[in-house]
């Protein structure tokens, strides 16, 4: 009989992962669309920041490609200007960028036209040699998501989805604009990738705060146990945002609040707070855990979706002595516009650990301020005691509440009722804080920092996969179809408010409040 | 804010002059009518130092590693110009996070003896480290660490280590032998040891270790290595960068050379067809030149010794790499003549 013993993978003797970063493989990315926006504020930029503390490895290139005519140093010289107006609290090296210019290079190119990709794969190929890069390949897609589909077909058609190394490729949001069609993207996807090679970004998972919950949650004993319908009331969901659409108000107006934030970014982290522990901590089993969650999520029927949901959009108001319009007078935006800018939806967890707890989640723009937070409200006491030096009303009965802070001071707090100093047993609410900011002085990684790195490690957990973003697509679709088919009557709610009255009203009827964030 | 001298300096008495600093504090808050003041400790941090260090300023050095690493600084300052025999003063040190509202602090205690109660201040310091968390211990006391320190030094050094989670020190002015000589004795009593020296070799480590996840480059395949440094002898550094890079035994060979800074200059591999090489190019950059061709400019200036200690902070545990490299610098040691 004979025995085959495969090879143990290469161990590198000299890694040190205590004092060392996370090891990157040798690779390049290519970025279709590497002359807009996202690329010149947030992508460039965080590659030069890891570049600078050498958190990549040295076999590594980026290939730019968009439909711009330029040479490589014609990129260097845009993407300079870029990176050293964008870098977030990092500083910038002329010489350190003189050496990660050396791996930018460029390639012209329309995404519908085939001669592009044979340009691609023969860049590719001479990077592959020149910066040894191994063959792996990460794919940006970075573009018009109408463009993904046939990018993605592309890619396939010239053979640029297999090679020497790995080939992966990233989409960014919005994946889909509705459950058929992201079912639809993900069948052309799926015709040339791997589910195991894409990785959708989903950013808000890739901060830190985010993150934390996770640790905070299964790294502590002591909470767990209270995270259940016996112990919760409620739970608030708050993305909030003082600014208004910005200059996009042409993407905005067709998207709205509830496709923008609420089917993405808040449903996940809305995952995260109410998932359960995974067996182990890998990607397979926190993904399982998170996409569990979310088929859990009662779907509302659509006669439902009024008493469940609010759409809002702001109008004008004065603002701290400044006028800013309404929605429907920013420009670009159609006078009559339907849009949503504000959306708030109360969501159940049909399981056993969930069941009969609301999870409210409201998202919207030009609310008094930029704030992000979740707040897990704890039932009341059995018995009260005591009497409260509060101005009394429902919150002042539920005095324990847990806020996970994801922006902009992040940190978590617990508030808890304790006696005030004197004679006699008065109890007033008191926050216990902790900063993340403060306990951990050192600079967090931008979120897209630490998404590129685990993209480039091979490390999915933080990226969503087809069966999360249908599960997500399922619960909010009820809510866009009756949304489409009715005619609001907005402006509801004024600039620098916190949205629409009906909003407080859906709380309402369950017994709860929304909290001042 | 910083209380008076607090003389005896007993544990309790210190504790208290603590107890009515954060009372004023709170009171600065009450008249605020908000929290201004968030109380931070996740450690007990002790700095001794002596007159040989009298240029070192430790409460900046403490408050400046407390962004990072918040901790109840103790800085223990051996003096012979010390008023009392022994005697304290407690103050805290705080800072504004930008754009927050809320200042963070954290408590600091001074303590100056004389040279002579030097082997007194283990007792007072049992009482002041912080319940349930680590306590570090950071000794730049230069008497205390020599070969040929006084019986009342040496007493007071062990005191002090018989209570830290983990000792810090910093063998760059030590001659190699005394150096591991003192490792070696505190590892023997299973302390976990830190040497600032191994820490400033971090910029050079890693970029060397990611050149061997290609896997055309195998560290096997170099047979002989080169480690330029600056200063007079080999340094711990030079040593241990030499320990770090022999696991597979090729030869080592050191070379004086001027450079920029003190420290390593520069090391180069040689296999029989293939030479890496990285140098240190400025004060503030260093050129990796790879196998195959290509370099690569790093930002490289002199680490701050709080930069130093940021990194040391963060691992509380054994640290295997510094280990191995040790165990190999003493052989090293042996085998030179």
């Amino acid at each position: 009989m004979s025995v085959v013993v495969q090879p143990l993978p290469e161990v590198n003797p000299l890694q040190d992962p205590l004092r060392f970063s996370r090891r990157v493989p040798p690779c390049a990315i290519v970025i279709f669309g590497a002359s807009g926006d996202l690329s010149k504020r947030k992508l460039l930029p965080s590659l030069y920041r890891l570049f600078y503390e050498r958190r990549i490895s040295p076999s590594f290139a980026v290939v730019g490609s968009s439909r711009t005519p330029m040479s490589d140093d014609e990129f260097r010289r845009r993407m300079v200007d870029s990176v050293s107006k964008f870098l977030e609290d990092a500083p910038f090296d002329k010489e350190i960028w003189d050496s990660f210019a050396q791996c930018l290079f460029y390639v012209p190119g329309d995404l519908t036209n085939p001669g592009s990709y044979d340009d691609l794969r023969n860049k590719l190929d001479g990077i592959e040699k020149s910066h040894q890069t191994a063959g792996n390949v990460l794919f940006y897609l970075s573009t018009q998501p109408s463009h993904y589909a046939e990018a993605i077909l592309e890619l396939g058609a010239h053979g640029l989805n297999r090679g020497n190394g790995w080939r992966r490729v990233i989409i960014e949001k919005p994946f889909g604009h509705d459950l058929l069609s992201a079912r639809k993207l993900n069948d052309e996807i799926h015709k040339v990738f791997l589910e195991s090679d894409v990785y959708r970004i989903d950013h808000y998972l890739g901060k830190e705060t985010v993150q934390n919950i996770l640790a905070f949650r299964f790294g502590n004993g002591i909470f767990e146990p209270l995270w259940n319908r016996r112990y919760v009331d409620n739970v608030q969901i708050t993305a909030a945002e003082s600014i208004g659409v910005e200059g996009r108000g042409g993407y905005y107006q067709e998207a709205g609040a509830l496709r923008d934030m609420i089917q993405n970014h808040l449903s996940q982290v809305m995952a995260t707070v109410a998932m359960e522990p995974p067996t182990i901590f890998d990607a397979t089993n926190v993904r399982d855990e998170r996409a569990k969650l979310l088929r859990a999520v009662r779907v509302v029927k659509p006669e439902d979706v009024p008493k469940h949901a609010v759409a809002g959009q702001y109008g004008p108001a004065k603002v701290g002595g400044e006028d800013l319009p309404g929605f429907r007078q920013e420009p670009s935006v159609d006078p009559q516009a339907q849009t949503d800018t504000y959306a708030a939806v109360t969501f159940f967890i049909d399981n056993w650990r969930w069941a009969d707890v609301p999870f409210y989640i409201r998202t919207g723009k030009r609310l008094p301020k930029r704030v992000t937070d979740i707040a897990i409200q704890f039932k009341a006491p059995p018995l009260g005691l005591f009497t409260q030096e509060t101005k009394g009303g429902l919150r002042a009965a539920r005095p324990n509440l847990l806020v996970l802070r994801i922006q902009p001071e992040e940190g978590i707090s617990l508030r808890f009722l304790s006696k005030s100093p004197g004679s006699g047993m008065r109890v007033r609410p008191v926050s216990m804080d902790f900063n993340y900011g403060s306990s951990f002085g050192e600079r967090t990684p931008t979120a897209y920092e630490t998404l590129l790195v685990d993209a480039m490690s091979g490390d999915p957990t933080l990226y969503t996969r087809q069966d999360m973003v249908e599960a997500s697509w399922q619960i909010v679709q009820p809510i866009l179809d009756v949304w489409t088919n009715t005619k609001f009557d907005f402006p509801n709610y004024a600039a620098g408010t916190w949205g629409p009255k009906a909003s407080d009203e859906m709380l309402a009827r369950q017994g709860h409040v929304w909290r001042i964030p | 804010m910083s209380s008076a001298v607090i003389f005896p300096a007993h544990p309790e008495n210190i504790l208290k002059g603590l107890g009515k600093l954060w009372t004023s504090l709170g009171q600065e808050e009450k008249q605020q009518g908000k929290p201004t003041v968030l109380r931070a400790c996740a450690m007990t941090l002790i700095v001794a130092t002596d007159e040989a260090d009298s240029g070192f300023a430790a409460s900046q050095t403490i408050s400046e590693l407390m962004h990072s690493h918040p901790a109840r600084g103790i800085v223990l300052a051996v003096s012979p110009d010390a008023e009392k025999s022994l005697e304290a003063r407690v103050l805290a040190q705080c800072w504004k996070p930008f754009g927050k509202a809320q200042q963070i602090c954290c408590e600091q205690i001074e303590i100056t003896a004389r040279p002579q109660s030097w082997p007194n201040v283990g007792p007072t310091l049992v009482g002041l480290t912080v319940a349930d968390l680590p306590v570090i211990f950071w000794c730049r006391h230069k008497g205390a660490l020599r070969q040929a320190a006084t019986k009342e030094e040496h007493a007071g050094l062990e005191a002090i280590t018989s209570l830290a989670t983990k000792i810090v020190v910093d063998t760059h002015d030590m001659p190699a032998s005394e150096a591991v000589t003192l490792i070696e004795r505190w590892q023997a009593r299973e302390r976990v040891v830190a040497d600032l020296e191994w820490t400033r070799l971090t910029p050079w480590r890693e970029p060397l270790a990611h050149l061997f996840d290609v896997c055309e480059y195998k560290l096997a395949d170099f047979h002989s290595i080169d480690i330029e440094y600056t200063d007079e002898r080999p340094t711990m550094a030079a040593l241990y960068l030499a320990g770090w890079l022999s696991l597979y035994r090729p030869k080592v060979s050191f070379r004086r050379v001027g450079g920029y800074l003190p420290g390593v200059h520069r090391v180069t591999f040689h296999s029989d067809s293939k030479t890496i090489d990285f140098a240190r190019t400025g004060p503030d950059s260093a050129v990796l030149h790879s196998a195959s061709g290509r370099e690569c400019t790093y930002n490289f200036g002199e680490p701050a010794v709080t930069a130093l200690m940021t990194e040391e902070l963060a691992l509380m545990g054994v640290d295997p790499a510094f280990n191995a490299a040790f165990a190999r610098v003493r052989e090293l040691l042996l085998d030179t003549p």
